[in-house]
């Protein structure tokens, strides 16, 4: 779209401005808008509240935000907290503090640092978290990092999946071609300082069922696992495992029965 | 109940394995109601419209050493691709008959360039043309119910049915897919799933 005449807001302190087309948005104290915005950057160092959708190339919260719409951005970073009551659409998405999508949330990278929950899907090139996730529905991407915590009602649906464990993991079904999940063997201060905090839990991944043509798998716990060659690690407690190639249990896995197709 | 087939012998049918089934899902290449979830024995299996899912991996694996994965899930969408195309193009590249052309011109007036939603009603009546089985004035009905229900069938898993009992033939578009069940004397001519026929001709204008 053509822009005639460029505007802007901006509003420092308090203030309300209706939606509209704008080059820049920028809040630093407390703003609210009513209606739909359409901006290259939006930046908000305080508070904001939208009534509405926004579109814009860059977003950058570094307070906090509540948006009752959908979010589209090219690329949105935010440090603060984040609310979204619709879909957010977002190229490259970098969470360093925490945030809520009500709806569906769209990406090509998706970087989670701190926590993010997510009450719809969940569909990306890249998706990495090294935090916490909570997902409703299903999790879809090329290749899923995680080194933390994360909970995945649907499936988890990935090309490579690399995990370590930070507490009890869950997924109802995960499926992919390459499958890694390893306990974190980082014994750094803070790692122990959370398990002083949070008490001292175990690392474990639970699903029902885990299905991929290479998997290696620790401290899991899965109902069924098929696959094309399986190497189940210490600390797995599987009840089925059903596989075409190969199997390699360690002494220390429970697996109820084993079967080659 | 249409007849399913398991996740695990559909592996083995198809000679596939569980990475590439859940890449093509991913790149919605299934569709996800093919999903099926059912409870066995051995807890929750996956289960797939048998004869649907084979001919799709079957053109899948055809397929993808020439179009990118990208490319075949446009092509297995429902949604249009292409915008239009020139009616010149369409005879010169011998898409759809002359015939057909001519027929669809006298009904809704010459056009020199079809969207995608007048390809699909052209390339029904021409498939149909040449079957042999439906004659002009039937043609004709044809593009009437098409028209009027044009926007009832869009996007959806529609199906095309026409039948024909002693002498007397009609069409029945269904927005859904349906199993019919007729009388001895009644001849089911044709039952297209409209999904497929624009897969079909996504690939002949591509």
């Amino acid at each position: 779209m053509e822009k005639t005449t460029e505007r802007n807001i901006s509003i420092s302190g308090s203030g309300t401005a209706s939606g509209g087309d704008y080059h820049q948005v920028k809040v630093n104290g407390s703003a609210h808008i009513n209606g739909d915005i359409q901006c290259e950057t939006f930046k908000c160092n305080g508070s904001s509240h939208i009534e509405g959708n926004i579109t814009t190339k860059t977003a950058k919260i570094n307070g906090s935000a509540h948006i009752e719409g959908n979010m589209d951005a090219a690329e949105m970073t935010i440090n603060g907290s984040t609310d979204i009551d619709g879909d957010l659409h977002c190229k490259e998405l970098k969470v360093q503090g925490s945030s809520s999508v009500k709806g569906d949330l769209k990406g090509e990278e998706i970087i989670i640092r701190g926590s993010a929950s997510i009450k719809g899907n969940v569909s990306g090139d890249e998706v990495d978290v090294k935090g916490q996730v909570k997902i409703s529905g299903d999790c879809e991407a090329e290749s899923f990092n995680a080194r933390g915590n994360f909970k995945i009602n649907g499936l988890l649906n990935a090309g490579n999946i690399d995990v370590e464990l930070l507490r009890l993991c869950e997924a109802k079904e995960i499926g992919g071609e390459n499958i890694v999940v390893k306990k974190n063997t980082d014994s750094s201060g803070f790692k122990k300082l959370i398990k002083f905090f949070i008490g001292q839990q175990t690392d474990q991944l639970t699903a029902d069922v885990i299905e991929g043509d290479h998997m290696y798998l620790e401290y899991t716990h899965a109902k069924i696992v098929r696959g094309s060659t399986i190497e189940i690690g210490p600390g797995c407690v599987i009840d089925r495992i059903e596989y075409k190639q190969s199997l390699e249990l360690d002494e220390n896995a429970k697996v109820g029965a084993q079967e080659k197709i | 109940m249409e007849n399913l087939i398991s996740k695990k012998d559909l592996l083995e049918a198809a000679d596939i394995s569980y990475g590439q089934l859940y890449r093509w899902k991913r790149k919605n290449l299934i569709p996800e109601n093919w999903f099926i979830r059912k409870s066995t024995f051995t807890g929750q299996e996956t289960f797939f419209p048998k004869e649907d899912i084979l001919q799709r991996i079957e053109k899948i694996k055809n397929l993808k050493d020439d179009l990118s994965l990208d490319q075949l899930a446009d092509m297995f969408s429902p949604s249009p691709t292409i915008t239009s195309l020139s009616a010149e193009e369409l005879t010169k590249r011998n898409i759809v008959s002359p015939t057909a052309l001519e027929m669809y011109s006298n009904h809704y007036g010459v056009s020199y360039t079809f969207s995608f939603d007048q390809l699909l009603t052209l390339y029904l009546l021409d498939t149909l043309l040449q079957t042999g089985e439906m004659n002009r004035s039937e043609g004709m009905e044809l593009l009437q119910i098409l028209q009027n229900h044009s926007n009832e069938i869009k996007g959806k898993e529609s199906e095309l049915i026409f039948i024909r009992k002693m002498g007397v033939s009609f069409f029945i578009l269904s927005p859904a897919p349906a199993e019919l069940l007729v009388e001895s004397q009644t001849k089911i001519i044709a039952h297209y799933k409209l999904n497929q026929c624009i897969e079909e001709l996504k690939l002949k204008i591509s």
